[in-house]
């Protein structure tokens, strides 16, 4: 061997290697910084400001903000009691009926492709063919969702202009989209479950409610918890849906957190404000996320 | 416990026949092992015992029951697998007491039947751990504390050991043949390893392509092989197959003969000039206690042979020898030409 081989190289091989991970993370970690924790900052501090997006004047006004808003603004609690309720609406629905669905297509029959298909096909669809089609069907009178209600003696109500029934309508037609999605997940945590626990569970005497009861429904539950997470903060952050369908009426019936940040930052252009409720959407969702771990943990 | 019989016993799986008609009796208290190259159907058989798998044709069972049609809890059997599948979300204790809390037997019953299974696999100190915190061999206990609890009158293993490290292997083998011991009761068991077949059966059915080849003890199938396939799937390393031809020097033949086959244990080796017939060392494998020596016959053939102590090295010209009662001669067929038959 030289003495050119035996002398330590200049970067040790760990020092490369730690190299050549950072320049790989490096594209990620720069987007993240830019696009996600910059706006972030961002936000925090113009939620400390009074800046009007048409006069560009920005003055510090301390937690001023979220003081109108949590104490002084009577319409934010109505906003908030909207979330609330789309998303008490929203998730346990669309998370019953995922299931309902996995439970049916994870098993091998003749059309379960076409089947799963037709049920993820809303997810990919524009979320704006979506709601056209469906404020036409729920018109009132003239609506098919009625006509077809007229057919069996229902007189159906004007879905989309009546306060409680425009909730109704915006969460189904909401759940009915993104159901497919969740479908999916189950499926895939079904399917994850090896069949001889069945098998097993069946020879030694459980009907199909035990062997869902006891086993399947608890061999769910990591998945069951990321879709309620996911299903919970998409509920919060809803925002096309509710713009399309109603624009938050009527009589901000459906006036949701998400569309009224849109509001106050984008029609009314009071930046500062709209991002000092952006700030309690996010200390929500996240306080609500938390809370869900926490109860998931203490089960298992 | 119960008797088992199956009769003319077939399972379609669409246009694929996988069991084409076996028939076999299982006496009360006796270990069957089922054993057969891999896709042979012996899982199949035992999933249709088990009632996992419905039978498409043929007759069924267990006792002096027909149970074609009987759900598999009511069947008497309970199944070991080859996953073990114990529920991952329960402790040992819930794993065992599970079948006897869906049939609804009462808490201190179920608790008292828990603790008699872990005693006798001495389990005792495992009953709170969840299976991930367990070893390979004592998720196996488990899975068969399990079985156990049931009180069933037939037991089903399903390659249990596969998944087990060889040593830890043997050692469940001796307690599962211990356990029979103790139980008694009638006990199936699918392997494709034919020491665990050899070791563990009172009788062994070999199965190929959906049908059985043979059914014995262990020791009638490496002695009387009723054909080519028997001959070379039991026993280790296998039987060699030579045309009659290439191996007359060993003796005279039986009319009809067109194979012969010798197990390797059974060729001695001596020098060229005082063999039966020669051949040439071609490899020589060192295993410890004896050598396996592939020695290329002046036939042409490769012809395998174990030796104890020395062996020769590669290259060297080397004689064997054979007894005539270590002969098996096999018919155009693959059929085994009987010596019973052959003094006729």
């Amino acid at each position: 061997m030289t003495a050119r081989d035996e002398r330590a190289p200049w970067l040790t091989l760990k020092m490369r290697e730690a190299m050549e991970a950072w320049l790989f993370i490096s594209p990620t970690l720069a987007g993240f910084l830019i696009f996600f924790v910059g706006p972030l900052c961002a936000v925090v501090w113009y939620s400390l400001t009074e800046w009007n997006l048409l006069s560009q004047q920005s003055v510090f006004v301390g937690l001023d903000n979220y003081d109108d808003a949590l104490f002084h603004n009577l319409d934010f609690w109505q906003v908030v009691r909207n979330s609330i309720v789309f998303a008490i609406g929203l998730v346990p629905l669309n998370m019953a009926l995922a299931l309902a669905l996995a439970l049916a297509l994870s098993r091998r029959f003749a059309g379960v492709v076409f089947f799963r298909t037709v049920f993820f096909a809303p997810v990919v669809t524009s979320a704006v063919a979506w709601a056209i089609v469906w404020k036409f069907l729920l018109q009132g009178e003239a609506g098919f969702v009625n006509q077809m209600l007229a057919g069996i003696g229902i007189h159906g109500p004007n879905w989309l202009r009546e306060p409680d029934w425009a909730m109704v309508a915006v969460i189904v037609t909401r759940v009915i989209k993104m159901v497919g999605l969740n479908m999916i997940l189950y499926i895939a945590a079904l399917q994850a479950i090896p069949r001889d626990y069945e098998a097993a569970a069946r020879l030694e005497g459980a009907s199909n409610w035990q062997i869902f009861r006891m086993i399947t429904w608890p061999l769910l539950g990591p998945t069951t918890l990321v879709i309620m997470v996911i299903t919970t903060i998409g509920s919060f952050k809803v925002f096309d849906h509710i713009y399309l369908m109603t624009g938050g009426g009527p009589e901000n019936g459906t006036l949701v957190l998400a569309f009224y940040i849109y509001q106050q930052g984008f029609q009314f252009f009071d930046v500062g404000y709209a991002s000092a409720l952006a700030m309690i959407m996010f200390v929500i969702v996240m306080g609500l996320t938390v809370v869900q771990l926490a109860l998931r943990r203490r089960d298992t | 416990m119960s008797s088992l019989t199956l009769r003319n016993l077939k399972k379609r799986f669409g246009r694929v026949d996988v069991i084409r008609g076996v028939t076999l009796d299982v006496a009360d208290g006796e270990f069957v092992v089922f054993v057969g190259p891999s896709g042979c159907g012996k899982s199949t058989l035992l999933r249709m015992i088990s009632g996992l798998e419905d039978v498409t044709d043929g007759e069924l069972r267990i006792g002096n029951r027909v149970v074609n049609e009987v759900q598999p809890a009511k069947r008497g059997v309970a199944m070991v697998f080859q996953s073990y599948a114990l529920y991952p979300h329960l402790n040992v204790r819930d794993n065992m007491g599970f079948g006897l809390k869906v049939r609804k037997v009462p808490a201190a019953e179920r608790q008292q039947r828990v603790s008699e299974a872990a005693a006798l696999l001495k389990l005792d100190a495992l009953l709170d751990r969840f299976p991930r915190e367990l070893s390979g061999g004592q998720r196996q206990r488990v899975a068969i504390g399990r079985a156990i609890v049931g009180h069933p009158d037939v037991f089903l293993f399903d390659e249990p050991l596969s998944n087990l490290d060889a040593e830890l292997r043997v050692h469940m083998r001796s307690e599962i043949a211990a356990l029979h011991k103790r139980l008694g009761n009638t006990m199936i068991y699918v392997t494709h390893d034919q020491v665990e077949a050899m070791t563990l059966a009172d009788k062994i059915v070999v199965l190929r392509d959906g049908r059985i080849e043979q059914v014995g003890s262990p020791r009638e199938l490496y002695e009387q092989p009723d054909n080519i396939f028997v001959a070379q799937f039991i026993g280790s390393p296998k039987m060699n197959i030579l045309p009659a031809g290439s191996a007359a020097g060993f003796g005279a033949q039986p009319a009809g003969a067109v194979s012969v086959g010798v197990r390797p244990e059974h060729l001695s080796l001596v020098a060229p000039e005082k063999g039966q017939i020669g051949g040439k060392v071609v490899i020589s494998e060192y295993t410890g206690a004896s050598s396996l020596l592939h020695i290329r016959l002046d036939s042409g053939e490769t012809c395998l042979v174990v030796v104890d102590g020395d062996a020769p090295e590669a290259d060297m010209k080397v004689g064997l020898l054979a007894g005539t009662d270590n002969l098996h001669h096999f018919d155009t067929d693959g059929m085994a030409l009987r010596k019973s038959r052959l003094l006729m």
